[in-house]
């Protein structure tokens, strides 16, 4: 008895399967999906997206278009907002905004219409490190030297919630290296001429951006933040260099969206066998060989992170007490 | 360095990067000619497309595409007042005044040759300056940058009417542009300035749908009560021989072209002041040229050297922009931020090598340009009278076309509802401006310059204190500044005494 009960589920389950799958590809057959950017063309936000686009329709049952919408705007706030808000989910929008909007919610910037762990999330493409580099022709050659050094640094900086800014700000509080930060550089790349004129001795910014001019030998590093790269394991870690387990607190707290680089989301309620097709898909474009050798080539580098990866480190920022909240809102803003 | 100049032509006239870049071109003429959407938009979306070239394949594709869109960006603008791209407005205050004059072919053959001598002057630098850019560059740090945005500022003097009653209209309207320039979230405290709690205006104003509004809206607007064609009433056989005029015009101003093209070129390397900047200053070293305040008068009311000016200046900044670019890995405009990802893509690595072991590629940059344009502007001619008819055909039909690519112009910039609005609030405000007599071009410079000058003026007194006010290039820079705000007195005075000297 028990076995033809068992004979009759397989044979139903086999019955089933192949219309699951045929389910899941007229689902997505001759459909458009549309990713969501809070940024404008050109940025590091839109490139990855539209990398993605390129090589995300292989790997999705049906194969749909893959489009890129840009929606700028209060640095990503419109566009999660419209996501989480506006969006149908109905697994034909994906959005990837700002890796610091968790930030915001934490710390209640107004404007924030969402809530950062209720999205379906879908995982992360890249994952960021900032670093500290000083200008090669000085004569400190690591943190320590940098600290000891007994001279004001200048570091340059793009502005409040930008990682050239808030960075050197809880090394310059925390650590206490004498550093003095100046800012209103229109871009990243403002601040290198800037070093190469010498007006400023050093920027941070993340490593990827920072690399070829490392390369180049016209800065160095000398400081990380928690997450490691290939490269760059052996700096000091700002973290391990705090002095008191609330300054620790707060530069993990600046730290962790970093791990989440290129957040990709679904809208919240979004049914649960969409959003397994759509990690399964995305994990496996990230590890596409073809969209490796062209994210190569465009000194780009990506890195899965999974879904569930993602919510982890966002209910960890969200959980922290309101005293370290507080603390960490008066050195760090949301912007940028 | 005479055989990499070589090699550089050399490359880009093998078939198949010339290939692309008549692609390019092809791509780039619409875009230039349709407001709103802008040269660095096209380079992003057309980046993934290289990915299969080569490096000068690539840049024949990507440059030939960028080079050719101020040059047709000044069409729309002569043509229906409408900025066809942010760094081809100026060219409206006197082109489209010709064009309502019935001298729209004029005005086109002028904006296209001063395009062209604009371009070829531009690249002419970027092959000259190869040596000297090192120095050249790092000598502006940000004391030096600030003062540049004030020597533009001063040429509010230049932009406004005569007289004080007309200095000190200019001088509010450039104080208006300064203060709608500090909308947004300030980059020092981080604190969100005229955002009236909305989250559209914590990035700022972008200024495609302001110059949208602020010069279009009112164009329609008087076109539509004035019930006629753009050229009204002017004698029509003037229209089909006006090209061969403006090609003429321009070299009768020659040497203002050239001036106006080393403007151009001279803030193009300079990174951070942005490519709208270098219109507005060569447009107002243009109204200096005026001998007398009856010449003067004339500006903005369709004189041929407004249109030189910019059409200049917005053509040769793009060869100096490239500089920066090429020399140190840092983009000298956001197109160029774009064109610096295709490098990468390319398998180049833009910094001081680009000046040594890839010289030959940095020329064939300098050929593309070059050749980009020579292409483009006699292609243009082919049909430019029968652009120019466009003015004649009448206004009601003309209309809704023309608010069409207004308000899609204006929702390219962030595809949000708001920039509609700010594209109509500014369509207002202009208005109001043209009907009251008030100048809308130092608004505007005052608009280009404001966070700029806010920005290094922050920077140099947080890093220099007041040392930087005693910098050599600084002191020149002030009185430089001084100098173009006198000229028009002086300018008023000189003319005063000879109309004495003739009494």
């Amino acid at each position: 008895m028990k076995s033809t009960l068992a004979l009759i589920a397989v044979s139903a389950l086999v019955a089933v399967a192949p219309r699951v799958g045929e389910a899941q590809s007229s689902r997505y057959e001759g459909k458009t999906v549309t990713i969501v950017v809070g940024f404008k063309t050109g940025g590091g936000y839109d490139s990855t997206a539209r990398l993605l686009a390129r090589h995300l329709p292989k790997h999705i049952p049906g194969k749909p278009n893959v489009i890129v919408q840009n929606m700028p705007g209060a640095n990503s706030l419109i566009a999660a907002n419209h996501v989480y808000n506006v969006a149908k989910p109905d697994g034909l929008t994906l959005g990837t905004f700002n890796r610091n909007l968790v930030l915001a919610q934490l710390t209640n910037v107004s404007g924030v219409k969402f809530d950062m762990t209720k999205f379906a999330w879908i995982g992360s493409a890249a994952s960021e490190t900032t670093i500290l580099t000083i200008r090669s022709d000085l004569p400190y050659k690591s943190f320590d030297e940098l600290k000891k050094a007994g001279k004001t640094v200048v570091i340059g900086a793009t502005g409040p919630g930008a990682n050239t800014y808030d960075f050197p700000l809880l090394l310059k509080e925390f650590l206490g290296v004498d550093l003095k930060i100046v800012s209103g550089y229109s871009s990243s790349s403002d601040i290198m001429l800037a070093i190469e004129r010498k007006e400023v001795d050093g920027r941070a910014g993340s490593y990827s951006s920072l690399r070829t001019f490392i390369d180049r030998k016209l800065v160095h590093p000398v400081i990380r933040a928690r997450a490691a790269e290939a490269g760059i394991e052996q700096l000091p870690v700002d973290e391990d260099l705090a002095p008191t387990p609330r300054a620790k607190a707060i530069m993990a707290l600046r730290s962790a969206p970093e791990v989440i680089g290129r957040p990709y989301v679904m809208p919240p309620g979004t049914p649960g066998d969409i959003v397994k097709i759509m990690r399964e898909a995305f994990a496996k474009a990230i590890k596409d060989p073809e969209l490796i050798a062209e994210a190569k080539r465009a000194k780009m580098d990506l890195e899965y992170v999974s879904g569930d990866e993602t919510l982890k480190v966002l209910n960890e920022v969200l959980s922290q007490p309101k005293d370290i909240v507080d603390e960490f809102s008066k050195y760090i803003k949301f912007g940028e | 360095m005479i055989d990499a100049l070589v090699d550089g032509l050399l490359l880009i006239l093998q078939w198949k990067a010339f290939a692309f870049m008549l692609l390019g071109i092809g791509i780039g003429f619409w875009v230039g000619l349709l407001p709103g959407l802008g040269g660095a938009t096209t380079l992003a979306l057309m980046l993934p497309f290289v990915y299969a070239m080569e490096p000068v394949e690539g840049f024949a594709f990507l440059l030939g595409m960028h080079s050719v869109v101020a040059t047709t960006g000044d069409i729309t603008s002569v043509l229906f007042g409408v900025p066809g791209e942010a760094t081809a407005a100026a060219t409206i205050l006197d082109g489209h005044a010709m064009a309502k004059k019935g001298e729209a072919g004029r005005a086109l053959g002028a904006a296209l040759t001063s395009s062209l001598v604009g371009a070829l002057v531009g690249a002419l630098a970027l092959a000259l300056a190869v040596p000297v850019v090192r120095p050249l560059v790092l000598s502006f740090g940000s004391p030096e940058l600030f003062m540049l945005a004030i020597v533009g500022i001063a040429f509010i003097a230049s932009l406004s009417a005569q007289g004080g009653r007309g200095m000190l209209r200019g001088f509010l309207a450039g104080g208006l542009g300064l203060l709608v320039a500090t909308v947004g979230q300030d980059p020092q405290a981080g604190i969100a300035r005229f955002t009236f709690d909305s989250l559209y205006l914590w990035g700022g104003l972008e200024l495609v749908p302001v110059l949208i509004g602020i010069f279009a809206i009112p164009e329609i607007i008087d076109l539509a009560v004035r019930g006629t064609s753009i050229s009204g009433g002017a004698p029509p056989g003037r229209l089909n021989k006006g090209a061969l005029e403006g090609v003429k015009d321009t070299f009768r101003h020659f040497g203002l072209t050239i001036r106006c093209s080393l403007i151009g070129t001279f803030i193009g390397i300079m990174p951070g002041l942005g490519g709208a900047v270098a219109q507005w200053i060569a447009y107002g070293h243009a109204t200096q040229s005026a001998r007398n305040a009856e010449e003067r008068k004339q500006f903005g009311e369709g004189d041929v050297r407004g249109v030189l000016g910019p059409g200049a200046a917005n053509n040769s900044k793009e060869g100096g922009a490239l500089i920066p670019t090429v020399a140190f890995g840092v983009p000298g405009s956001s197109a160029m931020a774009i064109l610096l990802g295709g490098f990468f893509l390319m398998g180049l690595v833009p910094g001081p090598d680009m000046l040594t072991i890839h010289l030959a590629v940095t020329f064939s940059m300098v050929w593309t340009i070059a050749l980009a344009n020579v292409i483009t502007v006699v292609l243009c001619f082919l049909f430019l009278n029968h652009l120019a008819r466009l003015t004649n055909v009448r206004g009601h039909l003309l209309i809704p076309v023309i608010l069409v690519l207004v308000f899609i112009g204006g929702y390219t910039a962030n595809n949000h509802y708001g920039d509609l609005l700010v594209t109509l609030l500014f369509g207002g405000i202009g208005y109001l401006m043209v009907m009251g007599g008030w100048p809308r071009a130092p608004f505007v410079l005052g608009l280009v310059l404001g966070k700029i000058a806010e920005n290094y003026l922050y920077i140099s007194v947080a890093r220099y204190e007041a040392a930087w006010l005693s910098r050599p290039i600084v002191l020149v820079l002030f009185a430089l500044a001084i100098a173009v705000i006198l000229y028009p007195l002086i300018q008023a005075r000189r003319s005063r005494s000879k109309g004495k000297a003739h009494a």
